[in-house]
């Protein structure tokens, strides 16, 4: 009996022994918690996002998550004003263009990442050649692919030669992928696990899957920020979020789904941020496929689409534009806003009837999240009223994307968040024949249109380049080669304690600025 | 009983290679781009190659799973293709927490489930009966993320008796108690409920034996009858549920650990196969896998010391 007890206590023991081998207190993450308690005006803020960041270091991440923790550590050499959506210096003190394959960037002088090493043209050239390695292995190296090397002139003095013309090269620069790094710090540790920036605030710890936590840094060269600490919480729940935010466990959250708004909305404690942003979802054509490029079906496809009704379901979040180029991307002109195809249904109903588009049913592809589903669904609707016949056919993230990719669709909802706000960001990787298999998930080509996109690539001239992009813009409304749903607000809903938060139109933001009252 | 251990172990081993090739075989064939996922939608062809190539992600099928096998033999279950931190490690961090949960709602289960089941054996079909019996019929059919939401509603928000989610503090600790009591109240009610029906049945078949007779024919004490005499024999069945239901718990609990934003291996697995994540899938799925054999094996050598006259030599 004794040696049976004794070994059902040892096997016990045995999955117990993986309970006591690691401490579950993150360091540095004592008090918050409950923060309805005494210490309201802690300069403190709990912010939870639903996915753990994918890693910290700005080479190697590409998500939106990685980027708000990023924005905060690290800092880009431009950036692009939320309000005035212009391009303006941050770590970089001035630029010069003396020809159209050369840029010359003067460095802002005294600043020193986390680490004490020094910010100068040497730590640029190190980011972006790191950038740019095959060897790196970055999600993101095509944004410097039009780089042909980066020389340091002096200390403070960075010039980067381009193989072509490259007008989008400053918003390149101003995304979150671009961001300078310590080469010091990247040569000792992974900055992946462990982040060494020039930002506002530093690093302390990041437990897995849990929360990630910074602090102040006091030697900020533009002065120390309010908060003295930021913790990311990861809660995958949107409605535990919203719980945690009216009790005071979190203090502010972001990307509000329209089906919470009234909810959150009805809190007394939490005021709700709302901003015009980049964000567009549109539905496209798999273009490669014969029947796509009838133009008559398109037009069929777009008169049948009531987008208004549409736009009403998201309780005020979505803006309704036909213009491919939202109000707030680089490129937009006012007259595209009415220049798609209007809604009607009488017209689509005669164009299907004529051309016989009833007789076969159409694949409409949608990824199992957003509001992919609910467009899906009313389109679905809209179009049926129309006479066309439409399988709705959902799948989860990674093999939508695998699917849209290969072209294994008739029709599908894609979105671009559209984080350097420039129109040939948004035109060059979804709608550019060169990309056709990859990220031109439509596997639209049109000569004419490429020409346009290169063009607006290779403009250095601003004013130009709003003219070809505006013009493209059209092209492509005219051909009704993508039907947008509707252009996004971004969003956010904070603690009344919190001030000072401002959201960029591509729905990230910066906590420098932040404090509570 | 060494005999069995040493077995169960044996059998361990060839378990755990079946089940990774199964897994490495399903992931390899199951859409989805490890690679695209990494690069985000707004990656170009040219980044997705590079990604691939890092990753290894080009070699064939065999040479990817042998080097897998390879290096999980000497311990080393790969790095994260997304966070490129070490397997091991993320699942270190996680499993505390799933074990804490399971523990907790195993505890809440097992109280709530023997007792609710032996009432409702002894006072069979009176009213006790039929309230524990309708309790057990709910407490299976309520899913747990309604009941974790409701729950938070009451206690969190409206009494803010406890905290909306989280699990950050020691359990020995009054914080990290009342982190657990939702999480395991909405995860145990579903295994009170199958413990209970179990503890019934299996009550009311003993407690008609001969020998239960012929104690209270005797004039054996009721008290004695009921605890010593027939729990004991009704506790076979009882354990068996109990045990497959630990094992379950203890491969994370998706749903709970998702409405408590609770760090676990469950949300960690259900992550890492929505992104893709070969060789965090791996290391979750394995790991889930031993501690169902040594939950199977503990149970087996319960039974002996509730019964002695089964024997494993």
């Amino acid at each position: 009996m004794k040696n049976r007890l004794l070994m059902v206590f040892t096997l016990t023991f045995v999955l117990l022994l993986g309970a006591c081998s690691e401490s579950t207190i993150p360091e540095g993450a004592e008090g918050g918690g409950q923060g309805n308690g005494s210490g309201d005006v802690d300069q403190e803020i709990i912010y939870a996002a639903t996915s753990d960041v994918v890693g910290l270091s700005p080479t190697l991440t590409n998500d939106s998550v990685s980027s708000n923790v990023i924005e905060q550590v690290y800092e880009k050499l431009f950036v692009r004003n939320p309000e005035t959506m212009e391009i303006e210096p941050k770590l970089a003190e001035s630029y010069e263009t003396p020809d159209d394959l050369t840029w010359v960037i003067k460095l802002k002088e005294d600043i020193s990442f986390h680490d004490g090493t020094p910010f100068n043209a040497e730590a640029v050239k190190y980011s972006f050649d790191k950038l740019r390695d095959p060897e790196t292995a970055a999600p993101r190296a095509s944004l410097l692919e039009p780089v042909d090397e980066v020389n340091v002139l002096d200390d403070y003095t960075v010039e980067i030669k381009t193989k072509y013309p490259y007008g989008p090269l400053l918003s390149a620069l101003s995304h979150a992928n671009a961001a300078i790094i310590s080469p010091e710090a990247d040569e000792k540790q992974d900055l992946m696990q462990d982040p060494v920036g020039t930002g506002p605030f530093k690093f302390v710890s990041w437990t897995t899957g849990d929360e990630v936590v910074l602090e102040k840094n006091e030697d900020y060269w533009e002065g120390a920020p309010d908060l003295d600490k930021v913790t990311l919480k990861v809660v995958p729940e949107i409605s535990t979020a919203i719980s945690m935010l009216q009790t005071g466990e979190v203090s502010f959250i972001d990307g509000l789904p329209s089906e919470q708004i009234s909810r959150i909305e009805a809190l007394e404690n939490v005021d709700i941020i709302r901003k015009e942003g980049t964000p567009v979802y549109y539905l496209t054509f798999n273009h490669s496929l014969e029947r796509n490029q009838d133009p008559e079906f398109r037009k069929a496809v777009a008169s049948a689409l009531d987008r208004d009704a549409f736009v009403e379901k998201l309780n005020g979040l979505g803006i309704r534009n036909d213009s491919i180029l939202g109000p707030q991307v680089f490129g937009y002109d006012e007259e595209a806003s009415d220049a798609g195809t209007d809604y009607n249904v009488e017209e689509a109903k005669k164009l299907v009837e004529e051309n016989g588009y009833d007789s076969e049913p159409i694949k409409l592809l949608t990824a199992n999240r957003d509001n992919f589903v609910l467009m899906a669904e009313i389109v679905q609707a809209q179009l049926t009223e129309a006479g066309f016949t439409v399988e709705i056919e959902t799948m989860e993230w990674a093999t939508f994307l695998d699917t849209a990719r290969t072209g294994a669709y008739d029709m599908t909802f894609l979105s671009w968040s559209n984080v350097t706000g420039d129109g040939s960001e948004m035109f060059y990787p979804n709608f550019h024949s060169d990309n056709v298999g990859n990220s031109n998930r439509a596997q639209y080509s049109n000569p004419e249109f490429d020409k346009l996109v290169e063009e607006s690539r290779t403009t250095i001239d601003e004013n130009k380049r709003k003219e070809i992009l505006n013009e493209a813009n059209h092209a492509m409304l005219e051909d009704n080669a993508a039907i947008v749903m509707y252009h996004g607000i971004v969003t956010a809903a904070t603690d009344k304690s919190i001030k000072g938060l401002q959201l960029d139109p591509n729905g990230q933001w910066n906590l420098y600025n932040v404090s509570r009252e | 009983m060494i005999a069995l251990i040493i077995r169960r172990f044996l059998q361990l081993v060839f378990l755990l290679f079946g089940i990774s090739f199964l897994v490495f075989s399903s992931m390899y064939i199951a859409p989805g781009d490890p690679a695209a996922v990494i690069g985000g939608p707004t990656a170009t062809e040219s980044d997705i190659s590079a990604i691939r190539a890092n990753l290894g992600l080009d070699d064939p099928f065999l040479v990817q799973y042998a080097r897998y096998v390879g290096n999980a033999v000497q311990g080393d279950f790969g790095y994260s293709y997304q966070t490129t931190q070490p397997v091991a490690d993320a699942i270190t961090v996680r499993f505390p927490n799933t074990l804490k949960l399971a523990i907790a709602s195993m505890v809440v289960a097992v109280i709530i489930g023997i007792i609710t089941g032996l009432i409702s054996a002894l006072r069979q079909n009176s009213w006790l009966d039929v309230s524990a019996t309708t309790f057990a019929l709910a407490g299976i059919s309520i899913p747990n993320f309604w009941l974790g939401a409701i729950l938070i509603l009451i206690f969190s928000v409206n009494l803010q008796w406890l905290p909306v989610g989280g699990m950050s503090n020691p359990f020995y600790t009054v914080e990290g108690l009342k982190e657990l009591v939702l999480p395991a109240i909405t995860l145990g009610t579903g295994s009170a409920a199958m413990i209970a029906r179990m503890a019934r049945s299996s009550m009311l078949e003993v407690i008609r034996a001969d020998y239960v007779r012929t104690a209270r024919a005797k004039g054996v004490r009721e008290k004695n009858i009921i605890w010593i005499h027939t729990l004991k024999n009704a506790m076979i069945p009882i354990i068996t549920v109990i045990g497959l239901n630990f094992g379950f718990l203890l491969g994370g609990t998706i749903i709970t650990e998702k409405v408590f934003a609770i760090n676990g291996v469950g949300r960690l697995m259900i992550d890492a196969i929505a992104a893709r994540d070969f060789p965090m899938v791996q290391g979750s799925v394995l790991l889930v896998a031993t501690l169902f054999v040594l939950v199977n094996l503990l149970v087996d050598i319960v039974y002996t010391y509730i019964d002695p006259r089964i024997k494993y030599d």
